[in-house]
């Protein structure tokens, strides 16, 4: 067996060098989770600001006609939440996305990949650097997120919940299961289409088409058709686990040498 | 063992055969040339001997790993043993000089210490010393190739291949990265070199195999010059109205007039006296007839000339 981690992790420290430099893909991944962590705090602020509205009551009743009628801002806030998190799911899979599509289609934009399969370096250890390179960013940056959103929600919330609103087991199950699962699952297609496309804004563009059905869900969810929660989350998370299998063996047939230097080089 | 033995290599591309039949053999300690037109498959050839595409057809030796590969195994220990200097640097643009040629010490899992101290000469050699903390982005495309070279052999390979070094740059960069390769063949390396560029070939090369999606010579330069001989004829007058008198030669000579001096390509020596007397019966006065070797030149744009009119 001619895998040696000591090669992935050289792959992963390079890439991660370079994303450390290239300061215009950190921008623009930072600006997903200030969205995402924002935008919810906004609505909280908005129900706690006034939660004896009226309106507010009608908008609970749509959702659920057994909502208690004294705490609709409370029901409304933990829903928002509830449903908010698929939008979260949006980071873990874009993050990594913006980064692996950089991952082989830049190599071959920028004419490293021959010098680079010229080396010990195998496939295998190839697709792990690569990958790693992109997922502990994204994982950290997600949980960052998270924690900033924590935060956030219990200032925001505190003078009507009085107690701490965030994490909820939903939270803590959907960052530190489901999250890493949609993350592999958004590098492992931008990786796999970086090896198959010509050019990384090409490759991003495509992978980002990934995100579509999280928008579909949350459409669903703020329509009152689906509802949000752990058993819900958990069944997505259980079709991606599925797709993240597909992908790892997709990506043993696809990312091999000869493929990829006949290919592109 | 850091020869390479080649027999009946060849790859295809679906339909397309982008080289075949490819038999020669390189001596260690050897610059072998491996020259050809664009797309004749010089890139195609060095490729399969680096691993990086698998043959069709034939088999090889490099280093002593035997291609097509058996294994991963015998991928990593045949990539361990080469260096290959792409026609593009391939560089990483935001790293560092350093922090490119770190990330290959540690791909090869050489010792960074003995690495470094290889690296930092050859550094100093090439003029790039002072510049190693300075973003590879910012370096001119001599230096670029500069440090690719010190890229290449920062693992000890037992071969070089070099795969046009010098496309793409401007002369004074093509001297700078010629002379490198120069100073580096001196030392003895064994080195495949790929190029379309013949004062480079016979400056660097003692040996060359002329490839044109086949093999078609794998001879010495001297070898390849004397393949045909040449007589260079000084005339009286203006050498091309002498051209014809040589179509009614028993045998056929090419030959190029320019001012007063006739160049008749012979195929033996032997014909010589045939062509002055031929000359001489169609009226020239001849100062002067001296045989000489053909250049590299003429010797190879013939013997790809041929291969494009075989059929």
């Amino acid at each position: 067996m001619s895998f040696r981690l000591s090669r992935a992790l050289a792959v992963y420290r390079k890439d991660l060098l370079d994303l450390r430099k290239n300061r215009g893909l950190l921008w623009s991944m930072l600006a997903l989770p200030l969205v995402i962590v924002v935008t919810p705090l906004g609505v909280v602020f908005a129900y706690v600001r006034n939660p004896n509205d009226p309106s507010l009551k009608a908008i609970a009743l749509y959702y659920d006609l057994t909502v208690d009628l004294a705490n609709t801002a409370r029901f409304l806030v933990e829903k928002v939440l509830a449903d908010w998190f698929v939008i979260y799911l949006v980071m873990p899979v874009f993050v990594p996305i913006l980064i692996s599509s950089h991952a082989v289609a830049g190599e071959k934009e920028k004419r490293t990949l021959e010098p680079l399969l010229a080396s010990p370096v195998t496939p295998l250890e190839l697709v792990i650097g690569k990958s790693l390179a992109s997922l502990v960013p994204s994982v950290i940056l997600c949980t960052l997120a998270f924690f900033l959103l924590c935060a956030g929600v219990d200032i925001v919330a505190w003078p009507l919940a009085k107690e701490l609103v965030l994490p909820n087991g939903m939270w803590l199950f959907g960052v530190f299961v489901i999250a890493p699962l949609f993350a592999f699952f958004g590098n492992g297609v931008a990786v796999l289409l970086s090896a198959r496309v010509g050019d990384s804004r090409l490759a991003q563009q495509l992978a980002g088409l990934m995100v579509l059905p999280l928008i579909g869900l949350a459409a669903g969810q703020f329509a009152g058709w689906l509802k949000a929660g752990t058993t819900y989350y958990a069944l997505i998370g259980g079709l991606v686990l599925l797709l993240d299998l597909v992908i790892v063996v997709v990506a043993r047939r696809l990312f091999d040498r000869e493929r990829l230097m006949s290919r592109w080089g | 063992m850091s020869g390479i033995r080649v027999e009946g290599l060849e790859k295809r591309f679906g339909a397309r055969t982008a080289v075949e039949g490819l038999t020669f053999e390189v001596r260690p300690g050897e610059v072998f040339g491996l020259l050809g037109p664009n797309g004749a498959g010089k890139t195609t050839t060095v490729r399969m001997l680096t691993g990086l595409l698998t043959p069709s057809k034939g088999h090889a030796s490099v280093c002593g790993v035997e291609l097509p590969l058996k294994s991963d195994d015998d991928g990593v220990a045949l990539r361990k043993k080469v260096g290959l200097l792409t026609e593009q640097p391939g560089l990483y643009d935001r790293l560092s000089a350093r922090e490119n040629l770190e990330f290959f010490m540690r791909l090869n899992e050489v010792d960074e210490v003995a690495a470094w101290k290889l690296a930092n000469a050859l550094l100093e050699r090439f003029g790039l010393k002072g510049r190693e903390d300075e973003p590879v982005g910012g370096f001119s495309k001599g230096m670029r190739q500069k440090l690719a070279i010190v890229r290449a052999l920062v693992h000890s390979p037992e071969v070089v291949f070099l795969d046009e070094p010098t496309s793409g740059l401007d002369p004074q960069s093509g001297r700078v990265v010629r002379d490198a390769i120069a100073e580096l063949a001196k030392e003895g390396r064994t080195m495949v070199l790929c190029s379309h560029n013949l004062p480079e070939v016979e400056r660097l090369c003692s040996r060359v195999a002329v490839i044109k999606n086949r093999l078609r010579t794998v001879a010495s330069l001297t070898e390849l010059r004397r393949e045909g001989l040449a007589l260079d004829v000084q005339v009286d007058g203006d050498a091309s109205a002498f051209g014809s008198a040589l179509a009614k030669l028993s045998f056929q000579v090419g030959h190029q007039a320019e001012g007063s001096r006739l160049r008749v390509m012979l195929d033996r020596e032997e014909q010589s006296p045939d062509v002055i007397t031929c000359l001489v019966q169609a009226g020239a006065r001849i100062h002067s007839a001296q045989r000489a070797a053909r250049p590299l030149e003429e010797a190879y744009l013939e013997l790809v000339r041929e291969e494009q009119e075989a059929p």
